[in-house]
């Protein structure tokens, strides 16, 4: 402890609490009357209640009954608990598709199954199956075979067809029996296989199949021209077919149908317009334009007023869906609610993203990429009941407890015991939420900002951009390496090496990109390879949190100017994540900015800044009182 | 059959009494994925699926086997799995489908592709 003159007793023990939106962290301490302070533990607990409410209680008196446990010292001997005054921000989230492809009259057929039958392209008329039998040879005929055919059958019955001079060129089936077929057939022609609502192609119809070979990707049915040269179309027609070409690029295997008026549309969807107000002025802006054009109308208004949706639009929708989220958590919080009409949005975070969506219309589950575009919203709010949440800490532990000072300038205080960091320092916390930003020049002024948009819009990114429909999975994704299983005992992580277990694998991680979770891999349910996946990741991420990372700071560094900066230290539970960290310090690496994750005392990495600036801040107060 | 040993191919390992069409549905499964099957009667005894995919895999030059019993069950084994651990099973109730998956799953292992 202090120093061998000094009576231990004298020092009075000093517990500082951070109560976060998902941890509740405390710094033990104890203080001598010279004002010197010996830190004795830290601890954390997941947050009972929603942040800023009384429910908050119970998780605090854990927390402070855990770390004085762990110090092996007793609940009475505590003097004082400093609570925090929590970040006044709510924050929500939104997601609305922009555009939509629809297939009318079944005329294309653009799905990847894994085993199409044959190769090559050939054209001819539909004809089901059924009444291929009775079919008088002459023009070229394309097959249509519906579910219930077993493959041996269909084999028969196309082999007997060519056997009387009906050519059948290629065959489009409902079941997974492609290969099967091709093998038996005594010509083999063309084959696209797992088409779900085969019965939907329309009979009778001149239809185009092409199957490329394996490895590559078909080159006919996915070009405008390729197009009419097969139909013969004109040039009105062929610009009329082209988002067709656009929607087959990519696939080993399609069909096209020629009907009279069939069609793929590309549409986009009217969002609206967001109404941004701040700085006095008032700005409309497409949400059509992009993340990029709305985040920099919003930066021409500063400090942002609020923000709307033209009613009755998407956008509108979008943000009325906020709004009603947060109404629900500020009546949560206070018990007293507030009409959404009235909360105003102080900050939003445009991104835009895409969504794989099943397209309308199709016959075999074809997924087009629909673009769309995701808000991250912050309200504040100025109904913290911390004072109810330290009254009854107070009641219950016996102890004074206060509020002890604010987040952002807390954090600074914390932050500024990880070894090397210095006045000026600006400190990052990566939340949930919001990410928060607070600056301490020299002299001791501290500043601080929250803008929306955080670790929740990083898991919907990828929840989305994947299409895993799985919150969990997604989160599993952010937090945790990849990795491919590559046979049943060895796997390949995202870095290239290789990994060999003792143990063989589950089967059903066989062969899977997997995350290595500390509980062993989960498999990650995409047909995606390890390269995509990583990428949608590290897009996701850097897409919330660099952009953020540069906004917020812009906003507290002197002159809006990032040079400014000297240290900025990430705090936070996603300063945790093994890669956010660095995606930061690479883009602020050029403004000649000291960029690194907080190690709180030296101990306690990015965590319990908070409390432990709370215990420093009341150590300096009661050191020189007059201040 | 030792022809037959030779080349690359899932060995199917059939009990006397197994089911024709137990056996045509696993072959089409691996057919479909492009690997090829080679059927190898074995003489009656008490081993059941699991047992006659293991011994099939420990003989099949890709290392994997399937079994199918007298009364119809599958199993699917890769050798270098523990014995009493298959890659996938399939009842003596379970239907023509389930009976295509096992032998796609078979080809899957071959082909370092998910089992799904």
């Amino acid at each position: 402890m202090g120093a061998p003159d000094r009576d231990p007793s004298s020092a009075r023990l000093v517990v500082g609490v951070d109560i976060g939106n998902s941890t509740t962290e405390a710094c033990l301490a104890a203080l001598a009357p010279d004002g010197s302070v010996t830190y004795l533990g830290a601890d954390l607990t997941r947050t009972t209640g929603v942040k800023g409410t009384p429910d908050n209680t119970a998780g605090a008196l854990r927390v402070i009954r855990d770390v004085l446990a762990r110090a092996g010292r007793r609940p009475d001997e505590v003097h004082t608990v400093l609570l925090n005054e929590a970040t006044p921000v709510i924050s929500g989230l939104a997601m609305e598709t922009i555009t939509e492809t629809i297939i009318t009259e079944s005329t294309m057929i653009g799905h990847n199954p894994t085993t199409p039958g044959g190769q090559g392209l050939a054209v001819g008329t539909t004809v089901s199956i059924a009444d291929l039998a009775g079919r008088a040879p002459g023009e070229p005929v394309v097959c249509v075979v519906p579910a219930e055919w077993d493959f041996d059958d269909v084999a028969r019955v196309v082999n007997a067809a060519v056997a009387r001079g009906v050519s059948v060129v290629a065959a489009v089936l409902a079941g997974d029996d492609a290969v099967l077929v091709t093998n038996r057939l005594d010509r083999p022609v063309p084959v696209v296989d797992e088409v779900r609502a085969v019965e939907k192609v329309p009979l009778g119809m001149l239809a185009a199949v092409e199957v490329a070979a394996p490895g590559r990707t078909i080159r006919t049915l996915s070009d405008s021209y390729g197009l009419a040269s097969v139909f013969g179309l004109d040039p009105e027609q062929t610009r009329a077919v082209s988002p067709v070409a656009r929607a087959l690029t990519g696939n080993r295997s399609a069909v096209v149908v020629r009907t009279p008026s069939g069609d793929v549309t590309d549409r986009r969807i009217p969002v609206g317009e967001l109404v941004l107000r701040g700085a006095g002025k008032e700005l409309r802006i497409d949400v059509d334009a992009g993340a990029e054009a709305i985040m920099a109308t919003i930066a021409r208004l500063q400090p942002l007023d609020d923000v709307h949706g033209e009613p009755g639009t998407h956008v509108g929708g979008m943000l009325a869906q906020v709004r009603d989220t947060m109404a629900d958590v500020l009546h949560d919080a206070d018990g007293a609610g507030q009409p959404p009409a009235e909360i105003a949005i102080r900050d939003v975070l445009a991104v835009d993203t895409f969504v794989p969506a099943e397209v309308r219309g199709g016959l075999a589950g074809e997924v087009a990429l629909e673009n769309a575009v995701a808000l991250a919203a912050m309200v504040r709010t100025s109904r913290s009941r911390m004072q109810l949440v330290a009254d009854q800490v107070s009641a219950q532990l016996g102890a004074w407890a206060e509020i002890g000072g604010v987040e952002g300038e807390m954090a600074v205080g914390g932050a500024l015991t990880t070894p090397g960091v210095d006045r000026p320092v600006a400190v990052l916390d990566l939340g949930g939420g919001s990410t928060d930003a607070a600056l301490v020049t020299r002299d001791g002024v501290c500043t601080a900002v929250h803008v929306a948009g955080a670790g929740e819009l990083v898991t919907k990114l990828i929840d989305s951009e994947l299409a895993l429909g799985d919150r969990e999975v997604a989160e599993g994704v952010k937090w945790h390496p990849l990795a491919k299983v590559e046979s049943f005992f060895h796997l390949r992580h995202e870095d290239g090496t290789v990994q060999f277990f003792d143990q063989p694998f589950q089967p059903h991680v066989f062969a899977r990109v997997v995350v290595l979770t500390p509980d062993g891999p989960v498999p990650v349910e995409t047909r995606h390879g390890l390269d995509h996946v990583r990428r949608v990741r590290r897009a996701a991420k850097s897409r919330v949190f660099v952009v953020n990372a540069v906004r917020a700071l812009r906003q507290v560094a002197p002159g809006a100017d990032l040079r400014a900066l000297d240290f900025v230290v990430l705090l936070g539970g996603s300063a945790l994540d093994f890669e956010i960290p660095e995606l930061i310090a690479d883009e602020l690496a050029p403004y000649g900015i000291v960029c690194g994750t907080g190690n709180v005392l030296g101990t306690q990495g990015p965590r319990t800044a908070v409390a432990t600036g709370l215990v420093r801040a009341h150590a300096a107060a009661s050191s020189c009182p007059a201040g | 059959m030792t022809d037959a040993a030779q080349r690359p191919a899932v060995l199917v390992h059939r009990a006397p009494a197994a089911p024709a069409a137990v056996l045509r549905e696993v072959c089409a499964g691996a057919e479909e994925e492009g690997v090829p099957t080679d059927v190898v009667d074995v003489p009656a005894r008490s081993a059941g699926a699991v047992g006659l995919a293991h011994a099939a895999a420990q003989d099949s030059p890709l290392e994997v086997g399937v079994g199918v019993d007298a009364a119809g069950a599958v199993a699917v084994h890769h050798g270098k799995l523990p014995a009493d651990r298959p890659a996938a099973t399939a009842g003596p109730d379970a239907g023509p489908q389930d009976w295509r998956r096992t032998g796609r799953t078979a080809a899957r292992i071959v082909k370092g592709l998910p089992l799904g």
